[in-house]
């Protein structure tokens, strides 16, 4: 029988797909998003997730970025 | 991963401002490429200044800077007044960002300070600026001059007979000064006194009428006619602070310290001349003549980049004063070059200059000579052997004409400042390349030695030839899959530094640049890590001679020697032990794979390993034969905390105008077979290599601060377990409860049915 589930495909390089990995490994179970690693800069999760997904990221970037101070 | 383009960064300012391009038709000029939009700028509050009220003068097109209200100026390097208006500049303000076509500048105190130093008077300042202004000078910045200049010259700090003095002829000044806790508690009185407690010289009677009535400014300048100098004494080891006091952000009387050397008859002369070989370049002349402007020696700083003739400079300083001269060093190897330097400069006699380091602790003979030595040597506090004390015990008491302090940014920390307050000396002279450091501690340099007498401008020099042209460029190493997936994981917080060094992509990339500049371009590469665990083994890996803190003095002698000299050793892995004054002129590649954190200094100083220039001059010149003849890589894994240290570290030759290309396809994908790491199955070696490891293993290298007597002589401490030491680590001793107490803990401790194992469910059944 076919199981269809609705999510939202994610394409991205392989250390933020690491990144995201990491930050499912991080949830508790009930939490997990990732439904599927498709490969390593491929991967299908939950619908619901995606903006929290692209703050923690650009939160992560905004950490590694330096601004000089005016 | 859009980290933004590079080169567009130090002009972030001005993007800002272009919006209000709209609100100021009216003002912008069609012959201006800049369209007036750098005249306004984000202030403190990050806000953005509105400068269109500013008055514009009918020649502008014909005056090369912009003024504004809050302190900042703006200089047009295009200009044909450029070098005049930049030599004034350099002068009078504090430069803040120096790209290729547009300067900005500072006016603060303590550069206006500086400028009436070296002999500009405030109505000349103003006179000159308001010249060169393609607006009216706002008043809020003439007001701002003036204040700032008023006070100066008033107050003088006098060496005389080993005994510091400050001078005034305004009795009431020195009364100001005195009110002031922390300079009344330096002071020392000396018995036999006049009535108020100064010592008068050259006094012609006692002064008529009481202090009160001098307050009048025509006859306080009356008074100062007189040529009366009232002085009390300070404690010579309070002489900083009493300084620092004075400094126009306290009581606004700035000491001026000048040596009137020429007519010095205490101290006896050195006999020393600079050789006719001895060319000093226009820009040495220059500082020189800043540092000796009205015949007589001032206190200050020189800033000239690495590796474009400090030496020289100091030298020279040192044969004009022809008095004893202390020259300090940051360490031993820098001795050693500093006295070949005097040697090869100046006339003076062999006898006359002298080392004092832990190797070679000679005296020189005569009462005056050079001496060359290092910080650590004079304000080292511990126990010393008998002939060393005997040498500083001379050092000591001896008046210095000449203080020359090389390395000069070095000198805030605690220990440096030791040296400055038991070493008298008539002038300072301290000489760096990069004036900043990250602890801001730089402003007390003004105290400590003295304001800045010259800085050199980094890309006048390159285009002069002088120089080296350096690209500098950040190559962009992707972490791979496995060690960013370490990276991430908490428990490896520790290990990150060491885990984003060893990222196998750099690594692959570092090799390549090695074996691309080594055979096609036949260059002499350094290679820098600050991680010890990295340089040890990057340089295993690809078989390259290193030198950390731990290699001796012998062994660091030989190896740079065959890098100089050996066909067949073109590369060479130094830690941050070669970060400051190691000379390699030969060296003209760098591939920096760590560093520490976001130190600016350190980028500037590992760039200046390479600027000395090479190659004849007009290949150098612009429209030469090679565009760039050196080159500074910095190897960064991207999405990890280098990224941003990277950023930081960059800062300082951004400001200085250098721009970073990045790079981010290295290797190229042909090359890929041939290095190392090219196997999945290595790169889980090198992985499991740097997890196991121990943590301060792959920490940063504990470097003491330079590698002579005290730093030999005390035992190595770096921080570690207990359990390295011992070979225990990694065992894990665990306490098992015997049966005695297990019914207490069971009863105390009641297992949750819901969290047991499904194995043990079933065992106890449904509860």
């Amino acid at each position: 029988m076919v199981n269809a589930t609705k999510g939202v495909f994610i394409s991205c390089d392989i250390p933020m797909a690491q990144y995201i990995i990491n930050m499912n490994a991080s949830m508790p179970a009930c939490d997990k998003f990732i439904i599927h690693i498709l490969d390593s800069t491929h991967m299908f999760v939950q619908p619901h997730v995606e903006l929290m997904i692209r703050s923690q990221i650009s939160k992560f970037r905004e950490d590694n970025t330096y601004v000089k101070p005016s | 991963m859009g980290h933004g383009e590079k080169g567009g960064r130090p002009f972030k300012k001005f993007k800002g401002a272009a919006k209000f391009e709209d609100s100021r038709k009216t003002f912008a000029e069609d012959d201006d490429p800049y369209g007036g939009d750098h005249d306004a700028y984000e202030d403190d509050e990050g806000k953005i200044k509105d400068f269109s009220q500013l008055e514009l003068k009918p020649d502008h097109v014909n005056r090369p800077l912009w003024a504004c209200d809050n302190g900042r100026i703006f200089l047009e390097t295009f200009s044909p007044l450029y070098k005049q208006a930049y030599d004034f500049l350099i002068a009078i303000a504090e430069p803040v960002c120096r790209p290729e076509s547009m300067h900005e500048y500072n006016l603060t105190p303590h550069s206006l300070y500086a400028a009436v130093s070296v002999g500009l008077e405030t109505e000349t300042i103003i006179a000159v600026l308001n010249k060169l202004s393609k607006t009216k000078l706002p008043k809020e910045m003439i007001k701002f001059i003036h204040e700032s200049t008023a006070n100066y010259g008033k107050v003088k700090l006098v060496l005389k007979k080993n005994r510091y003095f400050v001078e005034s002829p305004f009795p009431e000044v020195l009364k100001t000064l005195l009110r002031d806790d922390g300079i009344s508690r330096a002071r020392i009185t000396s018995e036999g006194a006049h009535g108020d407690g100064f010592t008068i010289s050259k006094a012609l009677g006692e002064i008529e009428g009481t202090h009160d009535e001098l307050l009048n400014q025509a006859e306080v300048a009356a008074a100062a006619e007189e040529k009366e100098a009232h002085a009390f004494e300070i404690d010579p080891a309070q002489v900083e602070n009493v300084k620092q006091r004075c400094l126009p952000n306290a009581l606004n009387y700035p000491m001026l310290e000048e040596y009137d050397f020429r007519n010095d008859t205490v101290n006896p002369d050195l006999d020393m001349e600079l050789k006719p070989q001895a060319q000093p370049r226009p820009y040495q002349e220059k500082s020189l003549s800043k540092m000796f402007g009205n015949g007589r020696a001032r206190s200050g700083i020189i800033v000239l980049p690495c590796g474009a003739g400090k030496s020289l400079v100091g030298v020279s300083a040192a044969c004009r004063i022809k008095k004893s001269c202390l020259c300090l060093a940051t360490n031993a190897v820098s001795v050693d070059q500093w006295a070949f330097q005097f040697k090869l400069w100046s006339t003076i006699r062999d006898e006359h200059i002298c080392r004092f380091t832990s190797d070679s602790k000679e005296r020189f003979r005569g009462n005056a000579g050079v001496v060359v030595t290092t910080y650590n040597m004079v304000a080292f506090g511990g126990k010393r052997s008998e002939e060393s004390e005997k040498i500083i015990e001379e050092i000591r008491n001896r008046e210095w004409g000449l203080l020359l302090m090389d390395e000069v940014h070095v000198v805030p920390a605690h220990m440096f400042r030791k040296v400055i307050s038991i070493t008298k000396s008539h002038c300072k002279l301290g000489l760096t390349a990069t004036l900043v450091r990250e602890d801001e501690r730089i402003t007390d340099l003004n105290f400590l030695i003295g304001p800045k007498l010259y800085e050199a401008n980094w890309l006048d020099l390159v285009k002069g030839g002088f120089i080296a042209n350096v690209q500098c460029a950040e190559v962009w190493c992707p972490m791979t899959k496995e060690f960013f997936a370490e990276y991430l994981k908490k428990e490896n917080s520790k290990k990150r530094q060491a885990l984003y060094v060893m990222n196998p992509n750099k690594f692959r990339a570092c090799e390549f640049l090695i074996n691309y500049h080594e055979r096609a371009r036949g260059d002499k590469i350094i290679v820098f890590a600050d991680n010890l665990f990295a340089l040890t083994e990057y340089a295993m890996k690809l078989r390259k001679p290193m030198i950390y803190g731990a290699t001796s003095h012998v062994e660091r002698t030989k190896i740079l020697q065959a890098f100089k000299t050996s066909k067949d050793v073109n590369t060479v892995f130094l830690s941050k032990v070669g970060d400051n004054s190691i000379d390699i002129p030969e060296a003209n590649v760098i591939i920096q794979i760590s560093s520490h954190a976001g130190s600016r200094r350190q980028e500037a100083q590992r760039l200046g390993r390479i600027l000395r220039a090479k190659g004849k001059l007009q290949d150098r010149m612009a429209g030469g034969k090679e565009e760039y003849n050196a080159f500074f890589y910095s190897l960064v894994s991207t999405d990890t905390q280098e990224m941003y240290y990277s950023t930081k570290r960059q800062q300082f030759l951004i400001d200085q105008g250098y721009s970073f290309k990045v790079i981010t396809s290295l290797p190229p994908s042909d090359e890929g077979s041939r290095l190392h790491y090219h196997h999945l199955d290595d790169q889980l070696a090198l992985l499991g290599k740097v997890l196991n490891a121990g943590d301060d293993a792959v920490g940063l290298e504990q470097l003491e601060e330079d590698a002579d007597e005290i730093a030999l002589k005390s035992a190595r401490r770096s921080q570690g377990s207990m359990s390295a030491m011992s070979g225990a680590k990694g065992m894990v001793y665990m306490e098992y409860s015997t049966g005695r107490n297990k019914g207490q803990q069971i009863k105390s401790k009641p297992k949750d049915p819901a969290k047991r194992h499904f194995l043990f469910k079933k065992r106890f059944g449904p509860t």
